[in-house]
């Protein structure tokens, strides 16, 4: 009979379930798709009831269902912290305390009633021990250097693992502990540059391009590379410690000038003020990346591996993980596309899977498209219903294609949903790259989001080398768009939309055997253009968690500026 | 609309609206219930099972998508939204709550029929509250105009939700569409009671636990000191087992 083990994380940000049968990934998704709240932080029993679904079977038919770390453990950091920095945390402590005493602190009674799960079978991970998990078990490597990097989880905000070949597969072997955190130090920055936290860090990124890193002097002060192969923050400049509403003390403005207000305009190009935002978004990254090299220098010394998993909502960070393949000391570098707190689902539930119920190690995962697909005849039915003006194809992906090629910006909504906060070429919003324009339009008019902000390119396997200088550890990061390598010198003008001002791109390679579909579609437009590379985006407007269903994307459809809607073999035109 | 209900809406709006930062508050307010009402809609769009139902539900939630950013582009304008999440770390404000409940939309909670009451009974009260800001030229120019621009779109979820209601009523089903209406507003009342009794509730448990912060943590402090940074070695752990596998802690 088989064995079902159900993987969730929740209640704090990102959501998201997923059901192993057999250890295989039967469905996976983040809570946001379902609910349509970005970030979904609550227990998902949305997407919970779909994954159950999808593997036609019942809670009772559960081995365990596996929650993503111990809420106990982060109580207890809590309380600890809150008293360290007493009385400074008086605002912070009545507010935490609502909500652990009000809901977290029975997060098992919750997870046994919403889910209807016996509650012996449900079980606790640690919170890095999944994301270790989710980036280590699903990987081809045998064994393999392990490094977690995000804000916080229990005590841990980077912790490093070998990951083994027998079990319990992943050893600790050392981390650094809250409040020294990357990604606490990141979203802090982020919310100096006037960006909403766990939204905005994405902006500082493409912010940099934009800025010199001029202020890397005090940026080494802030985050200090430690002899021992770590790295230290200067809590005199922030608060996440113990402030309820903000995330640097005043001594950072001192340092750094006046805060960006929110919503500001960006002109660099004019206005001195949008240059120092740029170069502070510049430096704060150069501390990331350097930062990153420094604790990946100690895995490989501490370890001897030859392959480097990352884990965490840091490796999200695609110029830092270019960083990491281009001037790291490992041969190989593997990323699982939700590498931030969602993908934790996917970690909890590989974790027992293996270690807990002593399960071996399968093959690596490759196909990352896990979310829901609609049959063509129920988006059919459905586009009828809504008057959408639409004609079905026998042939979608060469009339997209020529569509494309003639300057239309596209939603495409093909097959199953991605897995990670990056659309693969199955909700993306496509466009041809050649053309700096294009990322105005499809910044301003179509995703209607700030201007300075980068888009990808999607480009064939056969033709990456040709157009991009990818290293070669980031070849299996670089399908799932987790590192920007630069566009070679000679190209960066054909593809002038997908190039960022830096001369980098956030690049996924598709593979013919991973993306059917998608790469016959690159290919396609490469055929009527010579170009087979397409501006790739999330099929998604401001604000908004990517489309899932039809009526998602017929809603951002017809509230942005697309030209057309290709859906399931439909090709949907706007209302007249 | 009852003369006390908008004798004490006038009122309420008058002192309200002249506060220092209330109407940048106000503002934002309102972008945040028509975001929450698009996703409403576009649920119910999702979960009807009436085509001709799912239509009028998928306009009215592009409807509600645009009211909102109206509202916050006007809220922006006047100094609001600016407070937004600012914290790197906030182990407090994660716990959403929005139409989804447990799981379940608010269409799927309550069903076509109560679902379309609620519409109505909400779009209803919005163009009142509205009428009452425009007649009183509250609080600017500006957002006057951006009032009178949604109010277009409400008076047409006000119309399509009542005929929807009447048809009710000509299939004979005039008690039951009588008790989803008495039923939506008692819970509107109901939810407005226990969001004042939530607010006071957090003031006055805010106060108890302020106190038990400075009698529990207080004498501690000295005893308590924060993590330095660098690599420090892992915390000790139990072999890996069901059993330990099960402790939260």
């Amino acid at each position: 009979m088989a064995s079902h083990v159900l993987g969730i994380s929740a209640l704090f940000h990102d959501s998201a379930a997923v059901l192993l049968r057999d250890g295989v990934v039967v469905a996976a998704a983040q809570e946001e798709r379902f609910s349509r709240v970005k970030h979904d932080a609550a227990l998902p029993v949305q997407a919970a009831r779909w994954c159950l679904a999808q593997g036609g079977i019942s809670p009772a038919d559960l081995d365990c269902l596996v929650f993503y770390e111990k809420p106990l453990r982060k109580f207890e950091r809590i309380l600890a912290t809150a008293t360290a920095t007493f009385p400074r945390s008086w605002q912070s402590f009545p507010r935490a305390m609502h909500a652990w005493l009000g809901d977290k602190l029975w997060t098992h009674r919750a997870l046994a009633r919403l889910f209807s799960v016996r509650p012996d079978r449900i079980l606790f991970s640690e919170h890095h021990l999944s994301h270790a998990a989710s980036a280590f078990l699903c990987s081809p490597h045998a064994t393999a250097a392990v490094l977690v990097a995000d804000g916080v989880g229990e005590w841990a905000t980077t912790s490093l693992w070998r990951g083994r070949a027998d079990p319990p597969f992943l050893e600790p072997v050392a981390e650094v502990r809250f409040p020294h955190s990357l990604g606490l130090f990141y979203s802090a920055i982020t919310a100096y540059l006037g960006f909403a936290v766990n939204e905005g860090e994405y902006k500082v990124m493409g912010m940099a391009g934009w800025g010199k890193p001029r202020f890397r002097e005090q940026m080494a002060q802030l985050l200090r590379l430690e002899a021992d192969g770590a790295f230290s923050v200067d809590l005199d400049y922030f608060c996440w410690h113990w402030h309820a509403t903000e995330s640097f003390t005043a001594r950072l403005p001192a340092m750094l000038g006046p805060p960006r207000v929110p919503g500001s305009p960006f002109d660099p190009a004019s206005d001195p003020e949008s240059q120092r935002f740029a170069d502070v978004a510049a430096s704060a990254q150069a501390a990331l990346e350097d930062a990153m090299l420094h604790l990946a220098g100690h895995a490989h010394r501490a370890l001897g591996e030859r392959a480097l998993c990352l884990a965490g909502g840091v490796a999200l960070n695609a110029v830092a993980n270019h960083r990491l393949a281009a001037e790291g000391p490992f041969e190989h570098l593997w990323i699982q596309p939700a590498s931030g707190d969602a993908g934790a689902a996917l970690g909890a539930a590989l974790w027992a899977w293996h270690a807990v119920l002593g399960n071996p190690r399968l093959p690596e995962i490759r196909a990352w498209c896990l979310g829901r697909r609609f049959a063509p005849a129920a988006v059919e039915a459905q586009l009828l219903e809504l008057g959408a003006r639409f004609e079905r194809l026998d042939d979608p992906v060469a009339r997209a294609a020529a569509d494309l090629a003639s300057g239309k910006v596209i939603g495409w909504f093909e097959g199953r949903g991605e897995w990670g906060p990056r659309a693969l070429g199955n909700r993306s919003i496509l466009a041809d790259p050649r053309g700096a324009q294009t990322r105005d339009r499809v910044n301003l008019r179509v995703k209607l989001r700030e201007q300075f902000r980068p888009f990808a390119p999607a480009v064939t396997e056969a033709a990456a080398a040709h157009w991009f200088d990818i290293p070669a550890p980031a070849e299996a990061p670089a399908r799932a768009m987790l590192v920007a390598p630069p566009v070679r010198a000679e190209r960066r003008e054909e593809i002038a939309a997908t190039t960022h001002v830096d001369g980098t791109a956030r690049v996924q390679v598709v593979n013919p055997a991973d993306s059917p579909t998608f790469h016959r579609l690159v290919e396609a437009f490469g055929g009527c253009t010579g170009t087979p590379v397409l501006l790739n985006t999330s099929f998604n407007l401001k604000g908004d968690p990517i489309a899932s269903t039809p009526i998602d994307a017929m809603a951002a459809f017809y509230r942005s500026g697309l030209d057309l809607l290709y859906m399931e073999g439909c090709r949907v035109e706007r209302p007249r | 609309m009852g003369y006390l209900r908008k004798a004490m809406l006038t009122v309420a709006s008058e002192v309200a609206w002249r506060l220092p930062g209330w109407p940048a508050r106000f503002v934002t307010s309102f972008a945040d219930s028509e975001r929450a009402s698009g996703i409403d809609m576009l649920a119910a769009a999702e979960h009807t099972e009436r085509g001709d139902l799912r239509r009028k539900y998928f306009l009215h939630a592009l409807d509600e998508s645009k009211h909102a950013a109206l509202f916050l582009s006007r809220a922006m304008a006047l100094g609001g939204n600016k407070e937004r999440a600012r914290a790197a770390l906030d182990d407090s404000g994660t716990l959403q709550r929005h139409g989804t409940v447990e799981g379940r939309s608010m269409f799927e909670r309550l069903g076509e029929m109560e679902f379309l009451a609620f519409v109505w009974v909400a779009e209803a009260d919005a163009v009142e509250q509205f009428g009452v800001y425009l007649e009183r030229q509250l609080p600017d120019p500006e957002t006057h105009a951006t009032l009178q621009a949604i109010l277009k779109d409400e008076h047409f979820h006000v119309s399509y939700s009542r005929q929807e209601l009447d048809r009710f009523r000509k299939q004979g089903q005039v008690a039951e569409v009588e008790w989803s209406l008495f039923r939506v507003r008692r819970d509107r009342w109901l939810g407005a009671w226990l969001r004042f009794s939530r607010e006071f509730g957090v003031i006055v448990s805010g106060l108890w636990l302020g106190l038990a912060y400075a009698a529990m943590l207080g004498p501690f402090r000295g005893l308590a000191a924060l993590e330095p940074g660098g690599w420090r070695p892992p915390l000790p752990r139990p072999a890996c087992s069901l059993a330990t596998a099960r402790s939260q802690a």
